[in-house]
């Protein structure tokens, strides 16, 4: 099941963040397996998070691209969100601030652990999913 | 400021276990403090709940927007978080969930995920 654009979506925000100041002007390096993430993604033009391990980085505050928090710290994944139209979206935390956030998956992001974080909540033993997905 | 949870550090002052608030979005008269003893910010039956504290600042909020629920997240710990998100000024807030909150909306909310995913899950069976 291919996934597909829905007509009349809101065009994504315009980013004019200037990463040639970090030296390396296309690609960042992931602070959770050091990969070598190129910027330009399929499917989205706001990647901020590693298509391996999913791991971020704390750098903005309100509006994506703004680099306006101080904090720098590691973001790791929290729990996946779906959109009304359907999007999967990865919710991030800081490690050393609490802050949270929201990014699209990438068309490159890893499958199993976008699964692994999906299935998390029906995965745990300690809650009769069985009994309460026959609802 | 290096705990995992940033609202384990507040100081609540404790409420009498009388105190309620009226849901904004279903009406529901609920009370603050839920059966384990917590202090509770959303509605149990709808898990609404209503934006009052700014995160990226701290201290109150003016927004006083209703907030969805949006997504469940499991903790290290086996807790279950619920991942709010303030519908007017999109910001995001999380919290513990209570004893009494509504099951199926939390089922609900755990499978949406998978009820549309962005590529086949049929490769997923053999693993």
């Amino acid at each position: 099941m291919a996934r597909r654009k829905p007509a009349g979506r809101r065009p994504q925000r315009y980013k004019d963040v200037t990463h040639g100041r970090t030296g390396r002007g296309d690609a960042f390096r992931c602070v959770g397996c050091r990969l070598d993430v190129p910027l330009l993604a399929p499917g989205t033009a706001h990647r901020n998070h590693c298509p391996h391990c999913l791991t971020s980085l704390h750098l903005d505050r309100r509006v994506p691209g703004d680099r306006a928090a101080d904090c720098r710290g590691r973001m790791s994944v929290l729990s996946m969100s779906v959109r009304a139209d359907g999007e999967w979206q990865l919710i991030h935390q800081c490690q050393s601030c609490g802050a949270l956030g929201a990014n699209r998956i990438a068309g490159d992001d890893n499958p199993l652990a976008l699964i692994r974080l999906a299935m998390r909540p029906l995965t745990d033993p300690t809650r009769p999913i069985r009994a309460l997905l026959t609802l | 400021m290096s705990t995992g949870n940033p609202n384990s550090g507040k100081q609540h002052t404790v409420p009498p276990r009388t105190d309620t608030f009226d849901c904004v979005r279903c009406g529901l008269t609920v009370t603050t403090v839920d059966p384990a003893g917590g202090r509770r910010n959303h509605c149990p039956s709808c898990l609404h709940s209503r934006h009052v504290l700014d995160r990226v600042e701290g201290g109150p909020s003016e927004c006083m927007a209703r907030m969805s629920p949006i997504s469940i997240a499991v903790l290290r710990s086996g807790d279950w978080m619920i991942v709010h998100r303030c519908i007017r000024c999109d910001e995001l807030t999380s919290n513990t969930i209570a004893p009494d909150d509504n099951q199926l909306i939390l089922i609900r909310m755990a499978v949406r995920p998978l009820a549309q995913p962005p590529f086949p899950l049929e490769v997923f069976g053999e693993w």
